[in-house]
């Protein structure tokens, strides 16, 4: 008798470990995911250089970036699982404006970074976000928590090297700066670092609470041109504001593209965030700085002429932050540690009053057993048409950017790209229905 | 019909979300982060 009952607790408990497994790796394969769309989201930043405003080329980013945020949602899920999410989570609506807010402000900041201490160089500098990102998972949300001696090693090691990396690379950028205000530009990149590693706090609030990645992100989006709008507005006042996108009509389109490719990026990263957790997620979609250096190197050629000293400190510093990247990452959730983050889970559930089984079924990736399938109508289609008309609109009136580019390795990159997000995609699918 | 058994259903939520600590940091974050911008401007 007690062997039948044991056999079924057993084949439980190994069932709830498989599945945990599958979610982890599935966090990973999202992270690294992300790490190559949102590297590839700043290379149209670049075009900074051609002469219009930081503020207004964040603006316009942003406008793609909404754009995206709400068809992307509409075309994967529909939106009536948005409705569905917010009716019992309504306060997650102001931690998403919150953050986008976060990020719309950083985002600003990396264009004035890049425009004086180059892609290359900013890019593993704002890329110190992850630090903060472990250190708010460990202080807020139990991670790393009875996570054992290995695991911390791990992290901290690996954040350790982090820093030795982003400290050779900020001695090569204080002088080698392109523009003269190499430590404007650093200011830039940090700040933005510490903008959106604390962005992170409200990304896990929402995973932990059961909210979808895809109904967070259509609220996120609210705060990012809220904030934009104000920021660019405030700065550049409506008149100017209005001429400078008037004459900017012809990058329009190449700026929206950046927004979008960006999101794709930024939505394997919840999921990473809401699998690993902040403290493995962030490091691990970081790898966009190898993505960016990449791009930077060998499509806009960006170290060319440069000495080889810098060259050399460049490539080490990022290969020590790769190095890192890579000693969090392996350093996966024990089921102790996922018990305190249950735990974490509760006491959201607790505090805002959100049903229990709906929480720990949205952690597990699955729906909940009171909730109903949700299906695409017909303003969902619509709303896919009329974003797609807008790219399509801007498309028509955009010219290609007077840039020296490498078409060879371009092509290669924007493959690489597609395969991930075709293998990330169907993973995601076939494990949680992108829940 | 999709029912929630969310008895703080109302506005509570938003007094929740105020006396939340974990909130104020990433709000105090963010202005710190605009008078940033602000210098580099």
């Amino acid at each position: 008798m007690m062997t039948s009952t044991a056999q079924p607790l057993r084949s439980a408990e190994a069932q709830n470990a498989s599945r945990s497994k599958a979610l982890q790796l599935l966090g990973i394969l999202s992270g690294f995911t992300a790490g190559a769309w949102l590297g590839a989201a700043e290379a149209p930043t670049k075009l900074v250089s051609v002469g219009i405003s930081p503020i207004a080329i964040s603006l316009i980013m942003v406008i793609g970036v909404f754009l995206a945020r709400w068809s992307l949602p509409a075309l994967i899920l529909g939106t009536s699982s948005v409705r569905a999410d917010v009716r019992r989570t309504p306060h997650l609506i102001i931690w998403a404006v919150l953050a986008g807010c976060l990020w719309a402000v950083a985002n600003t900041l990396t264009i004035f970074a890049i425009r004086d201490i180059g892609l290359s160089i900013a890019f593993p500098l704002w890329n110190s976000n992850s630090l903060l990102g472990i250190f708010w998972g460990f202080l807020f949300f139990n991670e790393l928590r009875q996570a054992g001696w290995r695991r911390w090693t791990g992290v901290l090691g690996g954040a350790l090297v982090l820093c030795a990396g982003a400290t050779l690379l900020a001695i090569a950028s204080s002088t080698q700066g392109p523009a003269g205000h190499s430590l404007r530009g650093v200011w830039a990149a940090l700040g933005a670092g510490v903008l959106w590693g604390t962005m992170y706090i409200p990304y896990r609030k929402a995973y932990l609470t059961g909210m979808n990645p895809l109904s967070f992100v259509t609220f996120f989006t609210f705060g990012e041109v809220g904030m934009m709008s104000a920021l660019a507005v405030g700065y550049t006042g409506l008149a100017p504001l209005w001429q400078e996108l008037l004459s900017a009509r012809g990058v329009i389109f190449w700026l929206m593209l950046g927004g979008f490719i960006w999101v794709i990026g930024d939505l394997f990263q919840q999921y990473a965030a809401k699998y690993v957790g902040i403290s493995r997620g962030i490091p691990l979609s970081n790898s966009n700085q190898l993505w960016g250096l990449l791009w930077g190197i060998f499509v806009f050629g960006e170290l060319h002429g440069r000495s080889s000293s810098t060259y050399l400190q460049v490539v080490g510093g990022s290969l020590l932050m790769m190095l890192g990247v890579a000693a969090v990452a392996f350093s996966s959730a024990s089921g102790e540690e996922q018990t305190r983050w249950k735990e974490a889970a509760r006491r959201e559930a607790r505090r805002y009053g959100v049903a229990r089984d709906y929480v720990e079924a949205r952690m597990d990736g699955r729906r909940a057993a009171d909730e109903s399938a949700h299906a695409r109508s017909i303003w969902d289609w619509l709303l896919v048409a009329a974003v797609s008309a807008i790219f399509v609109v801007f498309a028509g009136v955009a010219r290609v950017p007077q840039m020296s580019l490498h078409a060879g390795p371009a092509a290669l990159l924007i493959a690489a790209l597609l395969l991930l997000l075709f293998i990330c995609t169907l993973a995601l699918w076939r494990t949680t229905r992108f829940n | 019909m999709e029912t929630t058994d969310n008895p703080k259903a109302n506005w509570s939520w938003l007094i929740n979300v105020l006396t939340d600590v974990q909130f104020w940091v990433p709000v105090v974050v963010l202005l710190v982060g605009v008078l940033l911008l602000r210098s580099m401007h």
